[in-house]
């Protein structure tokens, strides 16, 4: 029951003070939100700006999170086709297959290749084909398909002398735009190919990457990803002057401070929110074009492209999370009050104290670790990201503050200096924060720069290789002197070989130990004789490999082997007596070939070959000792190719292709580089690639977002006779302060971050100017071109129509 | 409110039948004006009737679709963008509702604003600057920024800004607008006052009869068209 005076009607309402509950927020954020989508076009266009910068950062997030299932399924397709063979010689049966490795290279680009050979009617059939094709026909993949259909693949068509009568499925490929043919081969031998029972054995563990590699991934991925998440920051505080200017009069019918922030972070998560639905949509498509584009060589499946469970979901949760957060953070140094917006942070003096202490901390995190990431330590991945997160997002604390310091003594100037001063002056903040995703990204690429040229001499090797001398080599097995000949008359006339010197290299054994040998009755005697190499070649080919002096045709010298060797130096001493019909792989056939080293021969020192080998032996020129009394040797040649003459490698490939089987080639290439470290700094470029076009994006609608806040006044400005070249100079500086100083602080940041990197990896520091000025210059590219892109909308903008307001 | 000032026979800004569309709604439709030197004349008219629309073309922001406008003899439609930008620096002041004022700057650079346009050096311009402000009795704000400032004082620093560069014609749209009846009159009488001693023109929109008490002729437009009032004593 009720007392008349509880029915009585109310003339005042509670004065309860309003509790922070989860339903307040709640209620709160849905007001923010139900504000956004009411809001008209100008709220439509300003949430569909913060959709695009959110989703194309959700977007590189996901595609960044689907990165381990891509490697993990290309090197699962990598294990299925492998047909390394380890163990013992197989006998052939109907179940095994002799397979040939035909790697070859065209126009630079790998392509994978295997001749095979099945001994009966059950060989393993290699992942992504339906049989094994039959002699002298080949399966090969879409990509290669196409390249031979075009004409760019007319030479490598003449290499791959096989009719095309299948495709490679995805099984047996690992990305889209792989070349990969299987062919097929009835005279394939024991001599130059494996016989294999199985394809795609046990999976091997992996080796890992080392401690020096993980730190280079794992910075990585900070250097690629911290600017995508600051331009996720930034796209969630877009439309922030108008959005403040709403919640004023939100304050003025009775809202309080806390529940406009609430509001406005209510505005926010509709922008994430809507981004999410916007990245999503940006990776789909993204994934579905991934197949046909191919990226630093490296192209990859769009079904390869699964983002992680927990990582998407991370993703999902974090962005809308860190929305909320970012706009609640930022209103602390806003009061809105029912009369306007009063910016409490241009007011008060930032400080640099706590600013520095971020990178500090970082540095913090990082020491102990000095001289600590070496051979396969175990490196602690969250703290090196911590602390490198730290001392890059130190260098984005600080700019506010470098900005503020240096531009508050600015003062004068012509107008569209002062203007763009007095600007800067109000509010730099917004300006330091547009710059901030290129500080990031140019200080992390500095950095990151800084370790690749630290740890290089780690990964690349000399060679010892002298590509000057000859730029490939050949070699094919020949079983006599006028094969050899042929092989090097091949050579010669290839289109676009300037010079090669053939050398027949082969072995003697003292005359008589075969006799000796044959009569001991031991089946492995044969293969226990001391063997030396010969060398036959004109004056040019031994003068590669040995200080021969004055040569004539007919002249014959002795190289001897270093103190290594055991072989006995008499053996091969003038006058010694030799058999050339060595044992091959430890059997003897065929009659002896006796044959005297010359009185004449002198004993000369090795010169280093043009392909590194230091070699030893009998060098004889074939007025001494005609090749074809040689047996089962290998002819080498090396070739200097004509520099002017394009394709004159392929033009080599393809001359070594119609030798046979026992023919190859290759580039003589100065230094190694480890294939993992390639692929790492790669991966590393295609990152920083989509980043700074992420960047460029993201600067281009912050500036036409500014632009759009200021076009009322910029409209009066003309109304009154402004000049146009008057504005566009004062938002060209407005944008060149922030830039310019954002840049040197990237680059003074990078070094620091660049140094604690090499500390840690125990190389010495060194700083690499032209590394940090092509980086800062790049940066600066981007923003030059962002400026120059947001021109047109600025005279748009600039238009008097801006002054209607009805 | 009526003024005295004898009118002479030139007219310093005319108008002939302008017509002038946005999209599908026709903002002028045929309208005529006429104001001599010296002169202040209200344009009147309900929200959306084309006032605006009618200042901007007379003050050469806006080209007409249609009709002809006249400064001093010579039509504004056929100079060129600079030279009819060169016009709104030189001979020409403006004060408007809202967001006139640039707010980076401080009041008194503001109101030197048009004159370093002008090309004048700094101190000289923020010398006249200063001389301004005190004659419109917001002196003491001189190194405020916009934001700091009332209403009322931020609008008295446009009509010191208007009035800085000696202009021939002062457009005024809604200038007290967002003031109240106090700050509003301060405001109307403090530029006319100025515009009078200087001899400069004045075209007042407003849609306000105190405000355009303040003229000494109103014209009315309505649905883009336009009628000379005969101004009542």
């Amino acid at each position: 029951m009720s007392t008349p005076s509880e029915n009585a009607p109310r003339t005042t309402p509670p004065r309860t003070l309003p509790r922070t509950d989860a339903r307040t927020w709640v209620r709160d954020l849905a007001l923010g939100a139900r504000f956004t989508l009411a809001g008209g076009k100008e709220g439509w266009i300003r949430n569909l700006l913060t959709a695009v910068g959110v989703g194309l950062g959700v977007a590189v997030l996901l595609l960044a999170s689907a990165v381990p299932a891509m490697m993990q399924a290309r090197s699962d397709r990598s294990h299925d086709r492998d047909d390394m063979y380890f163990g013992e010689k197989l006998k052939p049966t109907a179940s095994t297959m002799l397979i040939n490795n035909t790697d070859t290279v065209y126009h630079g680009v790998d392509v994978y290749g295997r001749v095979l050979d099945p001994d009966g009617d059950k060989p393993p059939v290699p992942p992504g084909l339906s049989r094994v094709p039959a002699p002298g026909e080949m399966t090969v993949s879409p990509a290669l398909a196409k390249l031979l259909d075009s004409s760019e693949g007319k030479l490598l068509k003449e290499r791959l002398n096989y009719r095309v009568t299948g495709t490679i499925a995805k099984a047996g490929l690992l990305g889209p735009a792989e070349l990969v043919y299987y062919a097929g081969s009835d005279t394939l031998t024991d001599a130059h190919a494996t016989r294999v029972d199985t394809i795609g054995g046990a999976r091997r563990s992996s080796e890992g990457l080392g401690a020096v590699l993980t730190l280079l991934v794992i910075i990585g991925l900070v250097v690629l990803l911290m600017p995508v998440a600051i331009l996720i920051a930034t796209a969630v505080r877009f439309g922030g002057e108008r959005r403040d200017r709403r919640l004023a009069a939100l304050r003025l019918v009775g809202a309080d401070t806390r529940m406009t922030r609430r509001i406005a972070a209510g505005e926010a998560l509709v922008g994430a929110v809507v981004g999410l639905v916007f990245g999503l949509g940006f990776f789909l498509l993204g994934r579905h074009f991934t197949g046909q584009i191919e990226l630093y060589r490296l192209s990859v499946f769009p079904s390869d492209v699964r983002p992680g469970t927990g990582l998407a979901l991370l993703i999902v949760l974090g962005v809308p999370a860190a929305a909320v957060a970012v706009t609640v953070l930022a209103l602390r140094g806003i009061a809105i009050e029912p009369l306007g917006v009063v910016r409490n942070a241009a007011l008060r003096k930032r400080r640099l104290w706590w600013r520095l202490l971020i990178p500090v901390a970082g540095l913090a995190l990082l020491a102990p670790l000095f001289g600590g990431v070496q051979g396969n330590a175990d490196l602690n991945a969250y703290q090196i990201s911590a602390g490198a997160i730290l001392l890059l997002v130190g260098v984005t604390a600080v700019l506010p503050w470098l900005v503020e310091m240096i531009v508050n003594r600015f003062g004068g100037g012509r107008i569209p200096w002062q203007l763009a001063t007095r600007r800067l002056q109000l509010n730099s903040g917004a300006s330091a924060r547009m710059v901030n995703g290129i500080t990031v990204a140019v200080a992390g690429a500095i950095a990151l720069q800084m370790l690749f040229s630290g740890i290089e001499s780690g990964f690349t090797s000399d060679t010892g290789k002298d590509p000057n001398r000859a730029q490939m080599q050949a070699s094919v097995d020949v079983t006599d002197g006028p094969q050899a000949t042929a092989a090097f008359q091949a050579y010669r006339t290839t289109p676009g070989v300037r010079s090669a010197l053939g050398l027949v290299q082969t072995s003697a054994i003292p005359d008589g130990a075969a006799a000796k040998a044959k009569a001991s009755g031991n089946p492995d005697a044969a293969g226990e004789i001391l063997e030396f190499p010969v060398i036959v070649g004109d004056c040019a080919a031994l003068a590669e490999i040995a200080a021969v002096g004055d040569c004539a045709d007919g002249s014959v010298y002795r190289v001897l082997p270093d103190a290594s060797y055991t072989t006995p130096p008499d053996i091969s001493k003038a006058g010694a007596r030799l058999d050339l019909n060595a044992p091959q792989s430890g059997v003897l056939t065929g009659p002896p070939r006796p044959w005297t080293v010359p009185a004449t021969a002198r004993t000369v020192k090795s010169r280093t070959s043009p392909n590194g080998d230091v070699q030893w032996g009998i060098l004889a020129t074939p007025g001494t000792l005609d090749v074809a009394r040689t047996q089962q040797a290998r002819a080498t040649v090396l070739i200097k190719l004509d520099a002017q003459r394009p394709d004159a490698e392929e033009y080599v490939r393809n001359t070594t292709a119609r030798l046979g089987e026992s023919a190859n080639t290759y580039t003589l290439e100065g230094t190694r580089t480890v294939r993992k470290y390639t692929s790492i700094k790669r991966g590393l470029l295609i990152g920083a690639v989509t980043t700074l076009l992420l960047i460029g994006i993201s600067l281009l609608v912050s500036m036409l977002e500014q632009l759009r806040e200021r076009k009322k006044l910029l409209a009066v400005l003309i109304a009154f006779g402004t000049r146009r070249s008057t504005l566009g100079l004062s938002v060209l500086w407005q944008t060149a302060l922030p830039v310019a100083l954002g840049l040197a602080l990237a680059v003074i940041g990078g070094l620091g971050l660049g140094s604690v990197l090499l500390k840690m990896v125990g190389s010495p520091i060194r700083v690499d100017w032209a590394s940090a000025a092509t980086m800062t210059g790049v940066g600066a590219g981007v923003v030059l071109l962002v400026t120059l892109l947001s021109l047109p909308p600025l005279w748009r903008m600039m238009r008097p129509d801006g002054l209607r307001t009805e | 409110m009526t003024s005295s000032t004898p009118q002479p026979s030139t007219p310093l800004l005319s108008a002939d039948a302008l017509h002038k569309t946005y999209g599908p709604t026709p903002a002028l439709d045929g309208a005529d004006f006429t104001i001599r030197s010296g002169e202040v004349v209200a344009v009147m008219g309900p929200s959306g009737s084309g006032k605006s629309t009618l200042l901007h073309c007379l003050a050469g922001i806006v080209r007409p679709d249609a009709g002809k406008v006249l400064y001093r003899g010579e039509e504004l439609s056929a100079m060129s963008d600079a030279a009819r930008s060169a016009l709104r620096r030189g001979d020409f002041g403006f004060v408007f509702q809202f967001g006139q004022l640039v707010p980076e700057l401080t009041c008194v650079e503001n109101v030197a604003l048009p004159l370093r346009l002008n090309g004048a050096k700094r101190k000289e311009a923020e010398r006249l600057a200063t001389e301004w402000l005190h004659r419109l009795e917001v002196d003491d704000l001189g190194h405020k920024r916009p934001g700091e400032v009332s209403g009322g004082q931020g609008q008295r620093v446009a009509v010191a800004r208007a009035l800085v560069g000696g202009p021939r014609v002062i457009f005024a749209d809604e200038p007290t607008g967002a003031l109240d009846s106090l700050n509003g009159e301060r405001v109307m009488r403090l530029l006319t006052d100025a515009a009078r001693d200087t001899g400069a023109a004045v075209v007042l929109v407003t849609h306000e009869a105190r405000v355009a008490a303040y003229s000494d002729r109103e014209i009315v437009v309505r649905d883009g068209k336009s009628r000379d009032m005969e101004r009542v004593a």
